[in-house]
């Protein structure tokens, strides 16, 4: 009878607690005029430690332009932030929500979750953007744009930037690759297959390794037979820097060029691999660095020192930062040639007007926080350019301006998705 | 089971009828009404919910037959699931067959992998047994991630599910395909557990040496029970695929396997009614908390630091369930039949 007590009082506690939810927004004033987004992030999970302060990002961005810019056109964002926990189920329900709440687009962090509910998305024609992309996202192109380049336009950037800048000898570079064995390895393995022939790179070696791999010296030697002449890694952090480490051992690296995806090239590489042993090691990134002297960073900063210190420095916060900004544009846009009375309606006709008029109108300069955010038809990427940078005593420092990867179209290979 | 005070049952069919009450009966269709017009009155989104529940229940059926009446531990019923997935995957989207072929493909298929991997239990059993499920688990995901067929590690699209010329679009016709299977394999699993097979699967369970003795076929049954549990699987799998139209390795990962075992578990092993209320609780408890909990926290509770806030989400999670096993280890179903045996002799205490 007492353990009968005990869970119905559980129970009745957390009825209470659900009851009284609702009610907690009603002694708030109501605006007249809001414009609803939803925007998830994988703030715990599997991806908590890029999707907490990308999650913070978001929100602190929105209270940033609601507060300081009067929303958009003078109407306040409503922001639906959801935190997917990185779980396919729950990332599905959460846009069904979205969609039937009235949002008038989403966004996600990881580019896993886009892949998991674009299809629900699409289907519904509601329009969704990925911070982080993957070329299936929007190959061939739908309802799902992406916010910053891929890992295959990692890819193709680097190698463009290769061939001008650093290869010296004759005829073609031999280069390898060395992929961690999911979509941030293969979309450079997809973008490598599509464009080195015609950018006139022969692909010597192939090499894949796991998250957890803890020596990487039998793939690298297999390498050195292939004499490739630069190396390009596309991984996390981690393998990143084993694989620089190893290279150094074996004598390949100074004299073998190194290059790293953006998904590899963070602070965290320099800290892991040693500075002496990441030392020149190549790499590109979609966005600016923390401190970089664009319009953008003051308010970046300020907000996250006063709201979120710990994520000073944290490129996630700056990418989702940025995505909120974004969004904000598209808005401003769609409002230029569509009333507000079509997106109140939150439904797909609200939706078709922010595609037609908004996102595919788009031209914005993200507040020099990446690359013009701009769509081209055909092309569902808003921000196209990678910077190429270096690592330089211990320091991650631009060595270029920003590089524009082309357009690939994947879906007109038969080999992509098999 | 016992019955409500001052009634008897008087012929053997009345003794094994599932509805054994007027009450019971009229119970039982007051909830079919109120389930299957449920469109009329939830929203898009609380549809959606009903319909991963539906899904989520096929699967935990599945798992409950072959670890709560079978006593066989799987810690890889997640694996499962994406075989069936995949199954119908390529076989309406690559091969454009129908969607009942596809559906019944995944069953098959997942009742066949799962029969492979069922092998072990005839020589290891417990923990020995759970890790072997979780081998499967991983080897099946590589080799989905590595087959050409599957879409590798880019995934695969899944079209619409369609039977003749219907096609189940929208939420709630999906929701009207989902809720009339999940009952058949509810009503299904209910009978399977009252059969001569469900009676050896709970020989098997409580001792497999006394069961073997009394000349039950361990390796039938246990096989068997792999089978049925991972059919269910792969039926839960297609359908999933259908409802989300797109196919990623990372949706079936063992944290998902992990979580199907604790709603089994909380619900209560080796009930028809326990994998009901466990995934009703869990997934509404997962919804309740990302979609009012936690944003609700992290707007209120500025002042705490970074992520904290997200963060008590899943401790609310965690500490529920840790609630539940504390308190009801034998699971919700048993606290359920506990109450109903007071409700029979009230308003006599004893």
């Amino acid at each position: 009878m007492k353990k009968t007590l005990i869970l119905v009082s559980l129970f009745l506690c957390l009825a209470l607690l659900l009851g009284t939810l609702p009610l907690s927004a009603c002694g708030k004033p109501a605006a007249e005029k809001f414009l609803k987004v939803g925007m998830m992030t994988p703030s715990t999970g599997a991806a908590a430690e890029k999707g907490a302060p990308g999650g913070d990002g978001v929100r602190d961005a929105i209270e940033y332009i609601n507060n300081e810019l009067g929303g958009v056109n003078g109407i306040p964002i409503k922001l639906l932030w959801r935190d997917s926990g990185y779980d396919a189920s729950k990332a599905a329900t959460i846009v069904k929500e979205y969609m039937a709440e009235g949002a008038l687009m989403f966004t996600t962090h990881a580019s896993a979750e886009m892949t998991w509910v674009m299809e629900l998305a699409n289907r519904a024609e509601f329009p969704g953007m990925a911070t982080y992309t993957a070329p299936n996202i929007y190959r061939p192109p739908q309802h799902i744009y992406g916010q910053l380049p891929d890992y295959g336009d990692d890819w193709s950037a680097f190698a463009d930037y290769y061939l001008k800048n650093i290869w010296k000898g004759s005829g073609k570079p031999r280069m390898a690759l060395h992929l961690l064995n999911n979509s941030t390895g293969y979309g450079a393995r997809d973008a490598a297959k599509a464009l080195a022939d015609k950018m006139g790179i022969e692909i010597v070696a192939i090499e894949e390794h796991t998250a957890t791999s803890i020596s990487e010296t039998d793939s690298l030697n297999r390498i050195k037979a292939a004499k490739a002449d630069v190396l390009y890694i596309s991984s996390t952090p981690k393998p990143t820097a084993l694989i620089v480490k190893n290279a150094r051992e074996l004598g390949m690296f100074p004299a073998m060029t190194i290059g790293s995806g953006h998904a590899g090239l963070t602070k965290a590489l320099v800290d892991l691999a040693g500075a002496d042993v990441a030392e020149g090691v190549y790499g590109v990134f979609p966005t600016v660095s923390w401190g970089d002297n664009v319009p953008g960073m003051a308010k970046i900063v300020e907000y996250a020192q006063k709201l979120h210190p710990a994520d000073v420095g944290n490129l996630d916060y700056l990418s989702c930062w940025s995505a909120a900004l974004t969004v904000a544009e598209i808005l401003k846009t769609t409002l230029e040639t569509t009333s507000y009375d079509v997106l109140a309606k939150g439904n797909v006709e609200s939706w078709r007007a922010i595609e037609k008029n908004g996102i595919q109108k788009l031209n914005y300069d993200a507040a020099g926080l990446h690359g013009p955010a701009k769509y081209v038809e055909g092309d569902n990427r808003l921000a196209k350019s990678v910077r190429v940078l270096q690592v330089k005593s211990g320091q991650i420092v631009p060595v270029s301006n920003w590089v524009d990867a082309p357009v690939v179209k994947y879906e007109e290979y038969s080999w992509f998705g098999n | 089971m016992s019955l409500p005070c001052g009634t008897r049952n008087y012929t053997y069919a009345d003794d094994m009828a599932i509805m054994r009450t007027r009450t019971h009966q009229v119970l039982f269709i007051v909830f079919l009404v109120l389930l299957f017009t449920a469109p009329y009155y939830l929203g898009n989104y609380w549809l959606g919910v009903v319909n991963l529940i539906g899904i989520t229940l096929i699967a935990a059926l599945g798992l409950n037959l072959l670890m709560g009446y079978c006593g066989q531990l799987s810690i890889g019923h997640a694996g499962f699931i994406a075989v069936g997935a995949y199954t119908t995957a390529v076989l309406t989207g690559r091969f454009e067959l129908p969607f009942l072929v596809g559906l019944l493909g995944a069953g098959l298929m997942a009742g066949l992998v799962g029969l492979i991997f069922g092998l072990p239990s005839i020589r290891v059993k417990g923990f020995y047994l759970a890790i072997t499920t979780i081998a499967a688990q991983i080897i099946i995901i590589w080799v989905i991630n590595h087959w050409s067929l599957t879409g590798g590690f880019v995934g695969i699209k899944v079209p619409y599910a369609s039977i003749g010329g219907l096609v189940f679009r929208s939420e709630s016709s999906q929701f009207y395909l989902i809720m009339t299977i999940a009952a058949l394999c509810t009503f299904c699993a209910k009978n399977l557990a009252r059969t001569r097979v469900g009676r050896a699967f709970i020989a098997v369970r409580d001792n497999d040496l006394a069961a073997e003795v009394m000349g039950i076929n361990l390796l039938y049954y246990k096989l068997l029970a792999f089978f049925i549990g991972c059919f269910l699987a792969g039926i839960a799998g297609a359908l999933l695929a259908h409802w989300i139209g797109y196919m990623q390795t990372e949706q079936f990962s063992l944290t998902e396997s992990i979580l199907y075992v604790g709603m089994i578990i909380i619900g209560g092993l080796g009930t028809t009614l326990g994998p009901i209320l466990g995934v009703v609780f869990i997934r509404l408890l997962q919804q309740v908390l990302a979609t009012q909990i936690v944003p609700f926290l992290e707007e209120t509770m500025t002042f705490l630091p970074s992520g904290f806030a997200t963060g008590i989400g899943p401790m609310i999670f965690g500490l529920a369930i840790i609630l539940f096993l504390i308190i009801e280890p034998r699971g919700m179903a048993h606290r359920w039949n506990l109450f109903k045996s007071a409700y029979h002799l009230w308003p006599f205490s004893y």
